[in-house]
């Protein structure tokens, strides 16, 4: 008997010891490496396939690395500012159709090619081939020689040529404004190493094995993946526009719920998308010792989608509209952090529409009366976080009489049931740009008329002449016609506009944390302090 | 043998039947990775093209017959979302999520066996409240519950635990590192399994220290210490080791919460991702392992069970 007691007793004890030797040992190793330079990147959500060009989510949380590895034109400020990234300069050539871009010469691939206007034309002329198989092609729709896809038009010239070996030509199908092309586009337009690509057959480009361990051009250099789980990144310290001031970038996926306890425990230097915290754990970051800074530029837009078809008259939505108390809506969802809207365009831009006031119960009551609804139940999806916010919707909505059920799914279900028309409105949200047709742009097509809209010809115009005219007086006056219409027809409902707080690290300087919601970080900017 | 051979020829329609529930389920739900693409945002022809791709134009039944034929050859196929083959994902995956559910799974063993039979052999003592309470905590606190306050305690206010990760950044993978970021993972994998354990070892030693065998052991003057470790605890052994092998599929199909809260490299929170992804090649991918595993286990315990008592048949009935 009292030899098993001295067993089990050795063996706790031994455990014991153990793990507490592994704590000590634990706490010298991490006091060792802050000093050596290892960024500890937190991400919420997992990235897709490290070719930048088969992103099947074409989700932010891919874009945020396809950022670190490859390199891309310009890098846009939160304002719509664009800077010198891989390109020095641009301008504009053959009245707006066309931008010449002055690529910069100390650019080079992490093999350490240099990178040269040849590489951006066979990049693009591989991504719009249509045997490529890659997603987003898209993208390349607005160049000359391809089709509405995006896909190269055979026996037409593509809109992309290398004028010398660091001057890059795009030529477009109408005139645009380069400016806004980057802001648009810049995102989703990386240049690949075209000479290590050569001998894969183009049908098996995008799942060659080469994108296990890819070579870009960017800031930071591939070292390691568990696919969807960690990245261990190293500085290229070659970077034409300066060396990151780390030297491993390990970006590991957690929780979100987790990531602000482990930036404040330590085990995180900082997190995408700028380290953003909620109103409500502002204070627990601060008592933490960070501090905590408000966004000048609203980073997410709220609306509520609207089934056009079965909400088939103008004077329904705009009751909807009317009936919604979004100031309220607003408050309880950002605190002090949102701007209630009538519109997608972002505030503070020439566009802005006039200031904001709609609601209207008692005006709504009436259009639902003159409205052709039967009473019928109308379904409201959205996400489970986003549940309070729909139960005031509906509290709102059933003050005016019209009769909701919410239904709450996860947000591939919500997007595929507006798009086959299964419910009749849908809470999303978005991240904004500063252009006025960052929202509206891309929704009133017919490939991608998820409101369900029946005639679709006055948008479509409206938004060609818009994306057309190059004078802005006359812009202006388009882009208010079209938000006039909107208001008319009301195929949406816009909320709000949303703040982000950020949490400045502690270990790391140089983070232009709001320049996140435009998908990239100047990391060749971010240096170290080493203090924890 | 016959009879082992039989068992495992019975374990392949199984097998084949578990495999057909999931994929027609997966198959049946409202969205697919084409109507994801683009955050939702794809156009209608991207996303018919993108499902035409991946074969979402074909009939269920014909989708079915293809994976399967994959797999008879060993193909687990290709990630939709990664474009890496499913295999490699898994094989990333498996050795973190051995090692935590393992681990915590082994410390649940080692606290709760003992506290079990103790519970039993002093039922109104305080190893009995302890195992009480351990038990009903184990019960009633949510995984994510735990991490999070784990988390909260141990990483936040006293700062001597990682929160995340297999390893500190920069570490190279050192054991003392991944021992460190173990033990809250762990520890939350071991009180989630051991309210089990305690409840069942409790319940069969205490059943048999009732038998008339043991009083008869007693009687002989054995020493309390031998009766009920080599006779009670040893008697009640088949119900304990059952609870202990029915954990033992976790450790390959990994912990989903804790491995998604504690950023956890393992299967766990593959299979998270994934199901949110609605990528089907991984989910069908780690289904077939959890269920090799499951199966694996059962015929394990036929095996154990005879060698623990011989006079149970390998219909895995008691004599």
């Amino acid at each position: 008997m009292k030899t098993i007691w001295k067993r089990a007793g050795a063996l706790l004890l031994t455990l014991a010891l153990t793990l507490g030797l592994a704590c000590c040992a634990g706490e010298g190793t991490q006091n060792e490496e802050s000093a050596g330079g290892n960024l500890s990147y937190g991400l919420s959500n997992p990235w897709d396939s490290l070719m930048p060009y088969y992103s099947l989510s074409g989700s932010n949380y891919s874009r945020i690395i396809y950022d670190k590895i490859y390199d891309r034109l310009a890098y846009i400020q939160a304002d719509g500012t664009c800077l010198p990234r891989a390109a020095k300069s641009w301008e504009s050539s053959d009245d707006g159709k066309a931008i010449v871009f002055a690529l910069d010469e100390k650019a080079a691939f992490h093999d350490g090619t240099p990178v040269t206007a040849q590489h951006w034309v066979e990049t693009i002329q591989l991504m719009t081939d249509p045997a490529s198989g890659v997603l987003g092609q898209g993208s390349f729709a607005c160049l000359t020689g391809t089709d509405e896809q995006g896909a190269q038009v055979a026996g037409e010239t593509l809109g992309v040529e290398a004028l010398e070996d660091h001057s890059l030509k795009l030529s477009f199908k109408t005139a645009v404004v380069p400016e806004e092309f980057l802001v648009e586009y810049n995102r989703d337009l990386y240049v690949l190493p075209t000479h290590l690509l050569q001998d894969i057959p183009i049908g098996e480009l995008v799942k060659d094995d080469f994108w296990l361990k890819p070579v870009g051009s960017g800031p930071c250099k591939f070292v390691s993946e568990v696919a969807g789980s960690s990245l261990v990144l190293e500085a290229n310290k070659d970077y034409q526009l300066g060396a990151p001031g780390f030297d491993t970038l390990t970006i590991t996926v957690m929780d979100k719920a987790n990531l602000l306890t482990a930036l404040i425990s330590g085990d995180l230097d900082y997190y995408a998308f700028g380290a953003n915290v909620s109103e409500e754990n502002r204070p627990t970051a601060e008592e933490a010792g960070f501090t905590v800074v408000e966004d000048s530029v609203p980073s997410t837009f709220y609306e509520l989608m609207l089934n056009n078809s079965s909400l088939g008259t103008p004077e329904l939505r705009r009751a909807i509209n009317m009936a919604l108390d979004k100031e309220l809506l607003c408050q309880q969802s950002t605190g002090s952090l949102g701007t209630a809207t009538n519109s997608s365009i972002l505030p503070g831009t020439p566009y802005s529409p006039q200031p904001f006031g709609s609601y209207d119960p008692a005006g709504a009551e009436e259009l639902v009366k003159e409205s052709s609804y039967s009473g019928k139940q109308l379904t409201l999806a959205c996400t489970s976080a986003r549940a309070s916010i729909a139960a005031l919707i509906q509290q709102d909505l059933e003050a005016v009489g019209l009769n909701v059920e919410i239904q709450t799914v996860d947000s591939s279900t919500l997007f595929a049931g507006m798009s086959d028309g299964l419910y009749d409105m849908a809470i999303a949200s978005h991240t904004p740009n500063a252009l006025p047709l960052w929202f509206t742009g891309s929704r009133f097509h017919v490939d991608n008329n998820i409101f369900h809209v029946q005639d679709l010809s006055r948008y479509t115009q409206l938004v060609s002449a818009i994306q057309a005219e190059t004078q802005d007086s006359q812009r202006l006056a388009l882009v208010a016609e079209l938000e006039r219409y909107l208001g008319e027809e009301m195929p949406f409902v816009p909320l709000w506009f949303s703040n982000s707080l950020r949490i400045h690290s502690k270990t790391v300087e140089g983070i232009d944390y709001p320049a996140s919601a435009s998908c990239n970080e100047n990391v060749w900017e971010w240096t170290m302090t080493g203090q924890n | 043998m016959k009879q082992f051979a039989k068992r495992c020829l019975s374990a392949v329609p199984v097998f084949f039947g578990i495999t057909l529930l999931v994929f027609f389920m997966m198959n049946m739900a409202p969205a697919t990775i084409a109507d994801a693409a683009g955050e939702g945002e794809a156009s209608s022809a991207a996303r018919a093209a993108l499902e035409a791709e991946l074969g979402f134009d074909q009939p269920i039944p014909l989708r079915y017959l293809h994976w399967l034929g994959d797999l008879l050859q060993g193909d687990l196929g290709t990630s939709y979302r990664t474009g890496q083959s499913v295999g490699r994902m898994i094989g990333q995956r498996m050795g973190p999520s051995l090692l935590l559910t393992g681990t915590g799974i082994l410390w649940a063993v080692l606290l709760g066996v003992p506290l079990g039979v103790l519970a039993a052999w002093k039922p109104h003592s305080g190893w009995s409240r302890l195992a009480g309470g351990l038990t009903l905590f184990s019960f009633s606190a949510p995984g994510f519950f735990l991490s999070l306050l784990g988390i909260c305690l141990f990483s936040v206010k006293l700062g001597w635990l990682p929160a995340a990760g297999m390893y500190s950044s920069g570490t190279g993978g050192s054991l003392p590192d991944l021992l460190r970021h173990l033990l809250l993972p762990g520890a939350v994998v071991c009180l989630g399994s051991m309210g089990n354990l305690i409840r069942q070892t409790q319940s069969a030693v205490g059943e048999v220290l009732g038998e008339d065998y043991i009083r008869t052991a007693r009687a002989k003057g054995l020493g309390e210490g031998a009766v009920v470790w080599k006779h009670a605890f040893r008697n009640a052994l088949i119900p304990v080791l059952t609870t202990v092998l029915n954990h033992i599929p976790h450790f390959i199909g990994g912990s989903m919460v804790v491995e998604r809260v504690f950023g956890w490299p393992g299967m766990g929170s593959l299979l998270f991702t994934s199901v949110n992804s609605r990528d089907y090649t991984v989910i069908m991918g780690v289904t077939v392992v959890v269920a090799l595993s499951v199966l694996g286990m059962s015929l394990l315990m036929d095996v154990v069970y005879r060698l623990v008592d011989p006079g149970v048949d390998w219909g895995g009935e008691g004599p």
